[in-house]
């Protein structure tokens, strides 16, 4: 992931904000959506990934189907009820968060 | 371009090569790579085995792996440096730990407060009372069976079946009880030790002791059929 320490904090917010305008989606998907959304900016690497979204299923904030594509089984993750309350409190968190950083960098635009 | 039924069977050959041996985890690392390999062979114009080679990078594999001695590197080549994959895994079993801890608690209260749960234990409390009036002795051993068969049951329910086998969330649901089955041989030796040359022994002691315990016991077997159930269908598709 390019930049990493200032991108790892909100890792797991980005996977919700992802998921709450998507259905569903695997993990493949997840890293390309991003890729895709920040012009290549932000690369986030399967080792981050995956113990981001094992940890959020984890927690009871996503919720997991299984199907088969294309000869292999594809795991899908979908926010559940809890999953989409979190994504609130998680998006206006990193919304204060980006308010508290701009106040401190640049105290005239504040 | 879509990967032919035999590249994606290379692919998890060299998972497997890899010592990814959980079909459970194996599955969204081979679908993951899949997708990767496709992507990249169709958009970059890369080989397979080059897409292959960097897509493995990515997991954080490294090539090379301090304490490997020399002829585990020139046998292994390419799949001793999973160290990536180790970590995937390691990182995986923590949380599907987590995950049936988290659910066993959130399950318990209504598993407590169910019928059929409520009929069996008042039928246990009423065999074992009606036992202790007599024998003390016989009720002190039928409340341990009790307590000790439903992790027998978890062997016996996941013996025959090929989703428990090589399955990390199986393997974890089965650990989920394992606190309280230790709790129950520490007091078997504890008791045996500290009433050791008392006699009669207060068997009422150990007996309340068991019954306190077997509704955690039975949850875990409760817990551990519903994983079971769920591994089943996935297994099934992958099967299929």
């Amino acid at each position: 992931m390019s930049n990493s320490k200032l991108y790892k904090g909100s890792l797991n917010t980005i996977i919700l904000k992802l998921l709450n305008e998507h259905d569903k989606m695997y993990g493949y998907e997840i890293t390309q959506k991003v890729k895709a959304l920040t012009q290549g900016e932000l690369n986030i690497t399967e080792g981050a990934l995956y113990p981001a979204l094992h940890k959020l299923e984890a927690e009871g904030l996503l919720d997991v189907e299984v199907a088969k594509v294309d000869n292999r089984l594809r795991k899908y993750y979908k926010l559940t009820e809890s999953g989409t309350k979190e994504t609130v409190n998680k998006l206006e968190e990193l919304a204060e968060y980006i308010k508290t950083m701009q106040t401190l960098m640049n105290p005239k635009l504040a | 371009m879509k990967l032919s039924k035999e590249e994606i069977k290379f692919i998890d050959n060299y998972l497997i090569k890899s010592e990814v041996k959980f079909w459970d985890v194996r599955l969204e690392l081979l679908d993951h790579i899949v997708s990767s390999v496709e992507d990249k062979i169709e958009n970059e114009g890369v080989s397979f085995n080059e897409a292959l080679l960097e897509t493995h990078r990515g997991f954080g594999n490294q090539f090379i792996e301090f304490g490997v001695p020399n002829k585990d590197f020139f046998g292994k080549g390419l799949y001793q440096s999973n160290i990536g994959f180790k970590k995937f895994i390691r990182k995986k079993q923590k949380e599907i730990g987590r995950k049936h801890r988290k659910n066993y608690r959130k399950t318990f209260l209504s598993f407590l407060t169910s019928s059929r749960f409520i009929v069996e234990f008042i039928l246990l409390d009423i065999t074992i009372y009606s036992i202790y009036q007599f024998n003390p002795k016989t009720a002190f051993v039928i409340v341990i069976i009790a307590c000790v068969i439903p992790e027998l049951s978890k062997i016996g329910f996941g013996a025959f079946e090929k989703a428990n086998r090589k399955s990390l969330n199986m393997q974890m649901a089965t650990a989920t009880g394992s606190l309280f089955m230790s709790l129950n041989y520490f007091f078997i030796a504890g008791f045996g030790n500290y009433y050791e040359d008392v006699t009669p022994k207060p068997y009422f002691i150990a007996i309340i002791f068991y019954v306190v315990l077997f509704p955690f016991l039975r949850h875990s077997l409760n817990c551990y059929r519903t994983s079971l159930n769920e591994n089943k269908k996935d297994y099934k598709l992958l099967t299929s």
